[in-house]
């Protein structure tokens, strides 16, 4: 007999603390000894992880985990420290790796394939939750307790950490992706905040004739995912059903944005943008010849060092709204998870909690980059960005943050799409003067080609 | 006496003798090269994905799907394009560079030892000395060249997009290729032509040859052998360089500059889909294939 309870997506809970109902006339003595002890353990170990006292198991142990290297340095530093304290807490011997975002996914399959590697694993950008969830430990019961205690999950949480329903990897925090606009310039052409991408348009096309181009990347790295994704879901396009099974971009919202996009680059940008790495609107922002980027808040700090004249004119806003009035912003989500095979399973979830408790901290500390996935996280004034009067407009984030297959969950199917660059593709060869309907054909064709394969 | 057993006849203990001495090669060939390219078989040939152990049997669905994928076409003609583009390019400036090396002047030592770092520098610390070098805003290469006036300012439409525009970003990581590898041709060559006899060289010159002559009649076919392994290695290293195309552009834009191996790589490992991956990547080989048997043919007919 176990101690499981049905939750209300139908799934299971092995730490659930409602009292599972039992037909008195099925339990025995010993049964009842078995559900009485469950019982008294799930509520014993939910009073622990409310008090945050770590179980005494851990001490002596050590725990393995690999993080990336953070876009802002700091956080790193500040991380390992925290990291290191927690260890010196819980008397658990901690080792943080930091690797290259890019060269995590090559890292897990080696891992995987391996069956042995870091105890606490990280995906970024790329969320592997729906490719390794076979092999990675049921979070649930973690999930649900910080859901509790913070005021429940982000909806978008839910496509970074669960597979059907399930919690297989913890979702950290997300960055947000921003614009990023030179106020001084949109006023030269009597323009305010911009709030509509045909306001972003409109300036661009007003000052890349006074040599204020604006930029956004058409080539092969992440940026250039977030930003049409984000263009796209403001126009109304929706990548796949809210399954995540079928595509559901083939409709005249892609046609538009695609036209959209064609115009804003031939109007408002030069063809530097096909070249593009992450860190060059940052540059193009800092050096002052950008009138307006869609950028993570990385640009805004890197331009207040490298030119405060510039950053004194920078002010950012959430999103710009599409033609319906619709606002969607794409962001990259940070997750932990644990792999089915970590030496050290429960000073991994014991870590995740801790953390997540202090979030505030690690929001100060990341410089308002790392935005919470947790609802209770966004009471204002939110640490950091309450404090800035330019980035606090960014305290609303949640509320339009998505993430790439939506409104679907981010499927093995979908993350194919993404480092494929399929989408960035299409909106290239509209910008280089393809013919919308021939790129459709071709970009429909290839995602339902990737869709077939998971399917099959 | 009965019959003698045919294993202790003396034929056969001389092909047991060589077979026993050759053992220690084959197994390390074949655990080298043969278990990884049965495994890439394996899973060329099944639905694998980096988070599924199962894989099922899908026979050469993968290879289908290649086919179908209009990338894989572009892949394929940039693949051949870097590869012998690159080839013919470090052949040219390495046998320049080795015939400039032959001669004697002062500080030839070091100037040698100078040349070997391209090629000894970490691979992605060059490259991404490149990326700044070809950025869009900031190239040393386009603010020298419109110091000079070769060019127009920043923002002209003549600055030239080194990873941007599809045929110069093709040309930018097939140059930073070039850099990277034709030292390594010239140190080859150098070797070849500092062990052709001098007195031949010098029969050659009183026989009145041409530089041309004597490097094409002479030079040429006394260190073929040295050239084609050069080139074996050489085409082998570059048709399946990742490293370049990868850092620096990940292949685009719009497939600009994919090749087989980012683009094996983009399926296989950051979208998991290993059989495919395996499949893509397995493209190489007839690629390899014939090239490898002309080269080494030709080396063995040359040594007898």
């Amino acid at each position: 007999m176990s101690f499981q309870v049905s939750d209300n997506e139908g799934g299971t809970r092995m730490t659930d603390p409602r009292p599972a109902y039992v037909d008195p006339r099925t339990v025995g003595r010993r049964g009842f000894l078995k559900v009485a002890g469950a019982g008294v353990a799930s509520a014993s170990l939910l009073t622990m992880l409310d008090a945050r006292q770590a179980p005494a198991q851990i001490k002596g142990t050590s725990l393995r985990m690999l993080k990336w290297s953070h876009y802002v340095p700091a956080y790193d530093v500040w991380f390992d420290d925290f990291a290191k304290k927690w260890g010196e807490k819980t008397g658990v011997k901690v080792r943080v790796d930091h690797i290259p975002h890019l060269e995590l996914p090559a890292r897990y399959a080696a891992e995987f394939a391996a069956g042995a590697g870091h105890d606490l694993i990280y995906f970024v950008g790329q969320i592997l939750t729906g490719q390794y969830y076979r092999n990675l430990i049921d979070l649930s019961d973690v999930a649900d307790n910080l859901g509790k205690k913070y005021g429940g999950w982000l909806e978008s949480s839910k496509s970074a950490g669960q597979v059907g329903g399930t919690w297989f990897a913890i979702p950290d925090f997300f960055i947000s992706i921003p614009v990023l606009y030179r106020k001084d310039l949109f006023a030269s052409v009597g323009m305010g905040e911009p709030k509509t991408w045909d306001d972003l348009r409109n300036a661009a096309r007003q000052l890349k004739p006074k040599g204020h181009p604006t930029g956004m990347q058409f080539s092969h790295c992440n940026d250039a995912n977030h930003n049409w994704r984000a263009l796209m879901y403001c126009f109304g396009v929706k990548e796949t059903d809210p399954s995540g099974q079928n595509i559901a971009l083939d409709g005249k919202e892609m046609r538009e944005s695609l036209r959209f996009a064609k115009a804003l680059y031939d109007e408002g940008m030069t063809p530097e943008v096909f070249s593009w790495d992450d860190a060059s609107d940052n540059r193009f922002l800092a050096s002052g010849v950008g009138s307006w980027i869609h950028d993570a808040i990385s640009a805004f700090h890197s331009t207040r060092i490298t030119n405060p004249k510039v950053f004194a004119d920078t002010f950012c806003i959430p999103e710009v709204a599409g033609p319906a009035g619709l606002k969607w912003n794409v962001g990259e989500p940070n997750v932990w998870a644990i792999w089915k095979f970590s030496k050290n399973i429960p000073a991994a979830k014991e870590f995740i909690q801790h953390i997540a408790d202090n979030q505030k901290e690690a929001m100060e500390a990341s410089l308002g980059y790392n935005m919470p996935f947790l609802k209770e996280q966004y009471k204002k004034p939110m640490p950091y960005l309450g404090k800035d009067a330019k980035l606090s407009t960014l305290q609303d984030q949640e509320k339009i943050n998505a993430f790439f297959g939506h409104p679907g969950p981010m499927t093995p199917a979908a993350q194919e799409v993404l480092t494929t660059f399929i989408i960035p593709d299409m909106f290239t060869r509209v910008a280089r003067g393809a013919d919308i309907e021939d790129t459709m054909k071709w970009g429909v064709g290839e995602i339902r080609r990737i869709y077939a394969k998971h399917k099959g | 006496m009965g019959v003698q057993t045919w294993w202790r006849t003396p034929t056969a203990r001389r092909y047991l003798f060589g077979y026993t001495l050759l053992a220690p090669a084959v197994l390390y060939v074949s655990l080298l090269v043969g278990v990884p390219f049965a495994f890439s078989l394996y899973l060329s040939m099944s639905d694998a994905s980096v988070g599924n152990p199962v894989a099922r049997f899908v026979g050469l669905e993968n290879f289908k799907a290649a086919l179908e994928n209009a990338t894989f076409y572009t892949a394929v003609r940039n693949t051949l394009v870097f590869t012998v583009g690159a080839g013919i390019l470090k052949g040219l400036l390495g046998t320049t560079l080795a015939f400039l090396l032959l001669q004697p002047f002062k500080g030839r030592k070091v100037v040698r030892a100078l040349l070997v770092i391209p090629f000894t520098l970490p691979i992605a610390v060059s490259v991404l000395g490149w990326k700044w070098m070809f950025d869009s805003q900031f190239s040393v290469i386009n603010w020298a060249l419109s110091r000079l006036q070769l060019i127009g300012a920043y923002g002209s439409p003549d600055w030239p997009v080194w990873l941007g525009q599809p045929g110069l970003a093709l040309f930018s990581v097939m140059f930073v290729n070039v850099w990277r590898g034709f030292p390594f041709s010239a140190i080859v060559l150098l070797a070849g032509l500092t062990s052709v006899p001098p007195e031949i060289i010098d029969a050659a010159k009183v026989d009145g040859t041409t530089f041309m002559q004597r490097f094409r009649l002479v030079i040429v076919p006394m260190i073929a052998p040295i050239l084609f392994i050069g080139s074996a290695f050489d085409t082998v290293f570059t048709l399946s360089d990742l490293s370049i195309v990868y850092l620096l552009t990940n292949g685009g834009p719009d497939a600009a500059t994919e090749i087989l191996p980012t683009l094996a790589y983009n399926t296989g490992i950051r979208a998991g889909a290993l059989g495919r991956g395996a499949a893509i990547s397995l493209f190489l080989f007839p690629l390899l294939l014939p090239a490898m048997i002309l080269l080494l043919r030709t080396l063995r007919r040359r040594q007898y």
